[in-house]
């Protein structure tokens, strides 16, 4: 497991499973497996092509990067509940499924 | 269903979009779309291309225009507003009539506004023309801010401002998957389409595309940059990403779904749908709306007749009054009333006679007022513009002929060109725009039939790098070197990735348009319509524009009129007026006789400088080697002095033919009439019609489809298998057929139009003519009107050469033009003109002359009026020398007088309305001599060169004359007697320089050096070209040194081997001179 205070890190090969349309699913992070419950939001971006000249390997097509905002948990966190409340005295009863 | 896009900037969004219109057209068809539409910023330049690529590729055009809008109705403000603080509203015509609401739209827009922004005063006004239009609401709208800040009433208000012009809205939703919740991105998208359900308003998708695809972004970026002068900054660019390209039906139609999803809406059935139903109510016909294929020329009552019948009978009565004066002899007018008749057959046929008078009028109007005209281009073929006086040259007598000019077979209108007096052209422009003109822009439905036309300067090498380069950031001067450096050498200068960036980026702008410009000579005459079909603005120059360039109005049937201003023509009017003043005589220089052998005389030995087309050093070579002996001979002469012919070499067989060096060469007797002139060699496409009309039998016009087919390889195939059939049932053996046949193939590109070659050697011959006969007044012409490629310096040495006098500048004499003087002793001099002088003002010298005579120096300053530094270089040119008398007695000098200026400059300070009326009697301060020496003659020179840009005394070179000796140069008259390949060393000062363009990348350089004695022309290789480039290019006086080569009887060139700067060459020979002294 990795350590808690990493933010951010490269996805290695097929550790992002996508679907073709409608973007990624599931993802790894931290060692963890993670489930994709929803897209908050997506775009697209590019642009500062010209910042990356002074290599001299640049080409002139600007690489474009897609973006999704979701939310993820780890795979088998997500669990299904049944909350139920009595009318009369206004008591709960959780059950696990 | 296929999607079709409804928002789409080319590239004639001028720094804005980045794609050729012809390119989207030719994406949407790969994307199997039935329309697409083009939507340019502030105009419709490129409606016309737009279009002839949707014919070309089957797709259904849609136009429209997106236009800024100031919804605050303040003039003022609109007029300085930048594209980016104004919103953007999409107009786009509705089928049916909405591109000539679109059309008068933009032109009362541009003309009565004077910029392309909306406000709702003149949608108020002109409200009739937005009857049949569409309107956008999208990404750059007013509403679209106030809809990101979840301000839906006030979007509602703004949205109400122009809801009752138009003929429908729309809310643009478009998704550019823009990060955040602005314009741009799926939660606006979403937001604008739940607005225009809630208000019960359209809703379309559309992608506000700028972009063929994606990769062209960086080409926006750079574009942002330049329109706006910014460099490259995230802050200065409009985009966040690269999605406002041409999508597939796809893509849009997942965009769609997200969007719906986003608004509320299950699917996107109904956006798609919606969007659909626009694109068809805007669809247009590029016959029926836009107009192409077909032809609009003026009206008959505006030529005076009443009807096209009385038009016809008018252009027969006018062209057959004139035979009689054109023509004399029963033989010569039979023939000419037979060629009129068939040449008015084929005008009736195509319905061209408003053509012919309209034309014929202006060349009247022209003429009227004493501006001289002739016209130019295939048109002199035609008998019946020779006789409306449009072109001076005789058709019969040339054989030229009518069908390469216009033909029953194209429906393409023919091209007349005219050439007027360059300093005159104005004039005839007012004269059209009074008589075709209206310029009564403010009232709805006006009529005009004539305007200018646009020009559209795209993006070459120089200003593509230019701008990348700003836009990237390298320094200015690294810019400037890149820029500057000529071809071959610019890869020298790139060294850093940076430079390297730039020249990529330079590359990818070169050829996109930039900036709209007005067409140098061309104008278009129509009928009353006009402005239903083009839209206008106002020129730099005032003038009426359409928006469409010279293909374009060409495309839509419009009658195109080229006038050239000719400063020749210029020159030769001025050479008449001053025959006229001086001698007396008055000429009639268009009627003058073709055979005059001491005009040939002259043209043979090859002292051209200063003649229409032939002074060049490439064709002085020519014309001394053919030696032209009659009219023919100059229409050849000119037709051979083109690259093709140049390049297949058809100089060489002809020159040997015609010098009885090798047998002329004529493949079947029945050609012998056609090419006799010619020493066999196919010159002109006129020679080539002829060929196969005689030997297949058809007709001339025919012929000419014929040899245009050839043109191209697929052509050339289809004339082939027609040739040689139709050739063999006329009865000649398959030998020589083959024989012509591949004559035919190999000279039909490079041969030249005769009528064209014609026209251009009439002024030739009239400016030799005038220079035989007349000399001091053509060069007057030549100096005041400066027609030719020679600096005047040269030409001044031409006029010494001519053994006529130079006469320095004088303050009582020098009038504003160059003038002749004739001497009690009955010899000619040319009066060198006050507009000579560096820095003096139109201004200054009207009121100069106005005040002569001047009685001193004194006199002059209090009551010229002209300024202390013109004073001073009146001084140091030696303009008061003969009133000063300063040259005679040898007591005062220049200096004094210099002296003598300041004193008076230092003396009471008066205004110059004062000044003026000072009376003589003013205690002046006196003219003294100083005892200071006078200037040397070297001095005198220096001072002519920095203030009147020649030497006049002394030649530039006299002062190297000892150097030039010692070292054994050898002077320009003396080189025709030098032997051939022999190495010589030649100096002078630099006349021309010509670098013409040669299909091999090599490069080579013509350098004509002149030194006082005469020209001589060098030519620069490659290798030796590239080597020298910097002294070739920037020293004024050089040394040269090459290999001599004969090139005819009077012609000798020099191969360079090498080049130094004279002065440079001379200080060193004068201290290794000094130190051998010691």
């Amino acid at each position: 497991m990795a350590p808690a205070h990493i933010r951010a890190q490269i996805a290695q090969p097929g550790e992002v499973l996508a679907d073709g349309t409608s973007g990624p699913i599931e993802f790894s992070f931290g060692g963890r497996r993670f489930r994709i419950h929803a897209v908050l939001s997506r775009w697209c971006e590019a642009g500062g092509w010209w910042n990356r000249i002074s290599d001299g390997n640049f080409h002139p097509d600007d690489q474009a990067r897609a973006v999704w905002k979701v939310e993820a948990a780890p795979i088998g966190t997500l669990q299904t509940f049944e909350l139920e409340r009595d009318d009369l005295t206004g008591a709960w009863i959780i059950k696990a499924i | 269903m296929s999607f079709i896009h409804l928002h789409t900037a080319s590239a004639f969004s001028l720094k804005y979009g980045t794609t050729q219109p012809a390119d989207l057209v030719e994406r949407a068809s790969q994307l199997e779309a039935p329309a697409l539409a083009l939507t340019d910023r502030d105009g419709l330049l490129g409606a016309i291309r737009f279009t002839k690529a949707c014919l070309k590729y089957g797709i259904a055009p849609i136009i429209g225009v997106n236009l800024a809008i100031d919804l605050q109705n303040d003039l003022q403000k609109s007029r300085i507003a930048d594209d980016k603080k104004l919103p953007r509203l999409t107009l786009i015509a509705g089928s049916d009539g909405g591109w000539r609401d679109l059309v008068r739209l933009m032109s009362s827009l541009n003309l009565s506004t004077g910029a392309p922004v909306l406000t709702l005063d003149f949608l108020e006004r002109f409200s009739q023309y937005t009857q049949n239009i569409y309107v956008l609401h999208g990404l750059d709208s007013p509403i679209a801010p106030a809809i990101a800040a979840h301000r839906n009433d006030s979007a509602l208000a703004i949205f109400n401002k122009t809801r009752t012009f138009f003929k429908a809205h729309a809310i643009e939703c478009v998704s550019h998957l823009a990060k955040g919740d602005g314009p741009g991105s799926i939660t606006h998208a979403g937001r604008s389409l739940i607005f225009a359900r809630d208000h019960d308003i359209d809703a379309v998708i559309t992608n506000a595309v700028r972009m063929r695809g994606p990769e062209d972004a960086p080409v926006a970026d750079i574009l942002d940059c330049a329109r706006q002068l910014v460099p490259l900054h995230p802050r200065h660019i409009k985009r966040t990403n690269a999605e406002a390209y041409l999508k597939s039906t796809p893509a849009m139609h997942a965009l769609a779904d997200e969007i719906a999803r986003a608004g509320g809406e299950r699917n996107a059935r109904a956006l798609l749908f919606t969007t659909r139903a626009w694109a068809e109510q805007t669809l247009l016909s590029p016959t029926r709306d836009i107009g192409l294929g077909s032809i609009h020329l003026p009206e008959a009552h505006v030529v005076g007749a009443e009807n096209a019948q009385q038009m016809r009978a008018l252009l027969r009565q006018r062209s057959e009054a004139k035979i009689n004066w054109r023509y004399s002899g029963a033989q010569a007018v039979k023939s000419a009333r037979e060629r009129l008749d068939d040449e008015l057959a084929t005008v009736a046929t195509l319905g061209y006679e408003s053509y012919f008078l309209t034309v014929a009028d202006i060349a009247d109007m022209a003429r009227e007022r004493g501006i001289r005209v002739s016209a130019r281009g295939s048109g002199a073929g035609s008998l019946i513009c020779h006789l409306l006086g449009i072109s001076g040259v005789d058709p019969l007598a040339h054989g030229l002929l009518m069908e390469r000019f216009c033909s029953p077979l194209r429906r393409a209108l023919p091209d007349i060109d005219i050439d007027v007096e360059s300093h005159r052209r104005l004039e005839i422009y007012d004269l059209v725009f009074k008589k075709y003109g209206d310029p009564r822009w403010d009232i709805p439905g006006n009529q005009s039939r004539c305007a200018t036309v646009a020009s559209f300067d795209t993006y070459r090498t120089r200003q593509s790098i230019r701008d990348a380069g700003a836009a990237l950031g390298l320094p200015a001067a690294e810019i400037n070197l890149i820029a500057k450096s000529p071809y071959g050498l610019r890869e020298k200068n790139v060294k850093t990735p940076l430079a390297k960036m730039v020249i990529t980026m330079a590359r990818r702008l070169e050829g996109l348009p930039r900036h709209l410009s007005m067409h140098p000579c061309a104008i278009v005459l129509s009928d009353g319509g006009l402005l239903d079909r083009v839209p206008l603005q106002l020129n730099a120059s005032g003038y009426p524009m359409v928006e469409f360039d010279k293909d374009d109005v060409e495309d839509i049937g419009l009658l195109k009129l080229d006038i050239l201003g000719v400063r020749m023509q210029s020159s030769i009017s001025y050479a008449l007026t001053e025959i006229s003043r001086v001698h007396k005589e008055e000429i009639d220089i268009d009627a003058i006789s073709l055979d005059d052998p001491h005009t040939y005389e002259l043209i043979q030995s090859t002292k051209t400088i200063g003649i229409f087309q032939i002074e060049s050093p490439g064709q002085r070579e020519l014309v001394g080697k053919l030696e032209p002996q009659t009219f023919t001979d100059l229409i050849i002469d000119i037709s051979l002095f083109r690259p093709g012919p140049v390049k297949s070499d058809m100089i060489s067989p002809f020159l040997k033919s015609r010098h009885g060096w090798s047998a002329r060469k004529i493949i079947h007797p029945d050609l012998h009439k056609i090419l006799r002139d010619t020493e066999g060699v196919v010159v002109f496409h006129e020679q080539v019609i002829s060929i196969i009309a005689t030997m297949t039998h058809c007709s001339l016009a025919h012929a000419d489809e014929m040899r245009r087919a050839l043109g191209d390889r697929e052509g050339q195939q289809r004339v082939c298998d027609w040739f040689y059939p139709a050739a063999t049932e006329h009865g000649y053996s398959p030998e020589v057929i083959n024989e012509v046949w591949e004559v035919l193939r190999a000279f039909a590109s490079f041969g030249f139009c005769k009528a064209h070659a014609a026209a251009f050697a009439f002024p030739t011959y009239q400016s030799a003519w005038l220079k035989t006969h007349y000399p001091a007044a053509f060069l007057a012409g030549v100096l005041t009107h400066d027609p030719g490629m020679y600096p005047k310096r040269l030409i001044l040495d031409e006029v010494r050469q001519m053994g006529i006098a130079i006469a320095p500048l004088d303050v009582n004499y020098s009038d504003q033009s160059y003038r002749v003087e004739v001497r009690e002793d009955g010899t000619q001099s040319i009066r060198i003109a006050l507009s000579t002088i560096n820095g003096i003002s139109a201004e200054e010298i009207k009121n100069i002359i106005s005040a002569r005579p001047y009685k001193d120096l004194a006199d002059f300053y209090y009551r010229s009026g002209a300024s202390q530094p013109i004073i001073e270089s009146l001084i140091l040119t030696g303009a008061f020398d003969r009133l000063h008398a300063l040259t005679q007695d040898g007591l005062l000098n220049r200096r004094d007088l210099l002296l003598h200026l300041s004193d008076l400059i230092k003396g009471p300070t008066m205004s110059s309305a004062l000044r003026s009326q000072m009376t003589l009697g003013f205690d002046a301060p006196a003219l003294e001599s100083s005892g200071l020496p006078d200037l040397v003659s070297s001095e005198i020179v220096a001072h002519e060169v920095q203030r009147l840009g020649m030497d006049i005394t002394h030649h530039m070179l006299e002062f190297y004359s000892r150097f030039l000796n010692s070292i054994g140069a050898i002077k320009s008259s003396d080189l025709l007697s030098v032997r051939s390949a022999s190495t010589v060393l030649v100096a002078g000062v630099r006349a021309s320089i010509q670098t013409p363009p040669v299909r091999s990348g090599k490069r080579v350089i013509f350098l004509t050096l002149n030194d006082g004695y005469g020209c001589s022309d060098a030519t620069f290789f490659s290798d030796i070209a590239t080597e020298y480039l910097s002294t070739i290019y920037t020293s004024e006086i050089v040394l040269l040194r090459g290999v001599t080569r004969r090139t005819g009887a009077r012609g000798i060139s020099i191969r360079a081997t090498g080049i130094w700067d004279l002065r440079a060459a001379y200080e060193k020979w004068n201290s290794q001179q000094s130190t051998l002294a010691i």
